[in-house]
């Protein structure tokens, strides 16, 4: 134990000294006001552990054959809290009546996400995840990406070239085929399951079971994986829209254990609706990922 | 050593602005704008998932001892961040500042916690 309490405290030490320091001595406790700027729980940051731009611009590793490498560990915030976050410029989200009546009746207890059910696609949640290739060397037949969170979960891609089958059962990940088109990884995904399960963010946005998503992965140096995915979904959404949400890359940290329904005491606390609640906390989308 | 660590707060609080969250939303359970300070005896750690968690006794102006239940990051998370399950045992007085659930329930997101030696565990 004593060895972890030191190890804690220089941590915190080392977290305060390479912080911008603002001095106000003898200041023991939170102002008034100070609570606005910050929505985590303690210990909760992920967001000051990216690597420094020395190392996220070094290039984009390759494998022998030439292929870019996109194995490492990546925190991708994903579309969260609201896909419009992430929203390409011209695009935008129009859903038809229904879907919007829907979305604005939601609670935000019933987010299955808040009851360690997947994600789905194109939501994901705010731990790391890897991406596995099998082989693992020459051409690859599938592509895992290992979810750390919201649940110890996978999707699998396949990369040898079949095509979706004709009717497809239902499943949160979809059925994904993916292909290379230069240094972009390409991934079409269909049949996934509808309406009653993922929600798309903590907004509530839905999806039916038309849902198809485009998603383009490219790994623009060594600590970013460009995420860009395209929603296609007829049965809610009165047209396609694009997203954009980034990853990087955590060197040396390895996936841990996420068991989400362990001692999920959140339920009967999560009282209001999405639209009750500003996700951001008055902080721009862009500072809100 | 404790106002040591005081005069970094403020520096501390400026570098949590996009820290992460967890399975649910945080506006949904708690109120930002509701804050709470509490001094109290820990009785019990949960380092499980989907959040860790600390229970504290509190006593109230009139004698009243009101168990809190004060909610953390993840414990993968946490570890990430140099915490570890051994952060208070039971019996530390520690005291905690956080945002209060918003149902009225005795369970508050922890926001720092200033341990027995009186380090402060912050947000990070």
């Amino acid at each position: 134990m004593g060895g972890n309490m030191r190890y804690f405290t220089l941590t915190v030490i080392a977290f305060f000294f390479g912080c911008p320091l603002l001095a106000q001595e003898g200041q023991g406790q939170l102002e008034e006001g100070e609570y606005s700027d910050t929505f985590s729980r303690a210990g909760g940051d992920l967001v000051s552990q990216i690597p420094g731009e020395d190392i996220m611009s070094m290039p984009t590793p390759r494998l022998p054959d030439g292929a870019p490498d996109f194995s490492g560990l990546w925190v991708g915030t994903g579309p969260h809290r609201n896909v419009r976050f992430g929203l390409q410029s011209g695009e935008e989200v129009v859903l038809l009546p229904w879907a919007k009546e829907l979305m604005d009746s939601r609670m935000s207890r019933d987010d299955p996400e808040a009851h360690c059910l997947p994600t789905g696609i194109p939501r994901i949640a705010p731990f790391p995840w890897r991406i596995v290739q099998a082989p693992l060397s020459g051409k690859a037949t599938h592509l895992y990406f290992l979810f750390e969170g919201n649940i110890h979960s996978y999707r699998q891609i396949f990369m040898d070239g079949r095509e979706h089958p004709e009717d497809p059962d239902p499943t949160w990940y979809g059925h994904s085929i993916g292909h290379w088109e230069g240094d972009t990884l390409v991934i079409d995904t269909v049949g996934f399951t509808g309406v009653d399960s993922f929600w798309f963010d903590f907004e509530g946005h839905p999806h039916t079971t038309q849902l198809q998503t485009i998603e383009r992965y490219t790994r623009t140096n060594f600590g970013t994986l460009e995420k860009i995915i395209t929603i296609i979904d007829p049965g809610a959404y009165a047209k396609p829209f694009t997203i954009q949400f980034d990853a990087t890359l955590r060197p040396g940290w390895d996936l841990m254990e996420y068991v989400c329904n362990e001692n999920n005491q959140d339920i009967p606390h999560i009282v209001t609706s999405p639209s009750d609640t500003d996700q951001c906390l008055g902080q721009p989308f862009a500072d809100c990922l | 050593m404790k106002g040591f660590f005081c005069v970094f707060i403020s520096g501390a609080l400026l570098c949590t602005v996009t820290s992460s969250l967890a399975h649910h939303s945080f506006a949904a359970q708690y109120d930002a704008d509701k804050h709470v300070t509490l001094t109290g005896v820990v009785t019990k750690v949960e380092w499980t998932n989907p959040h860790a968690r600390f229970y504290i006794d509190v006593t109230d102006d009139i004698g009243n001892i009101i168990n809190w239940n004060l909610e953390l990051a993840s414990p993968n998370i946490l570890s990430r961040n140099g915490w570890s399950r051994h952060f208070v045992v039971e019996g530390d007085e520690v005291t905690v500042e956080g945002s209060l659930a918003r149902d009225g329930s005795r369970m508050a997101n922890a926001l720092r916690v200033i341990l027995p030696d009186g380090t402060i565990a912050g947000t990070r």
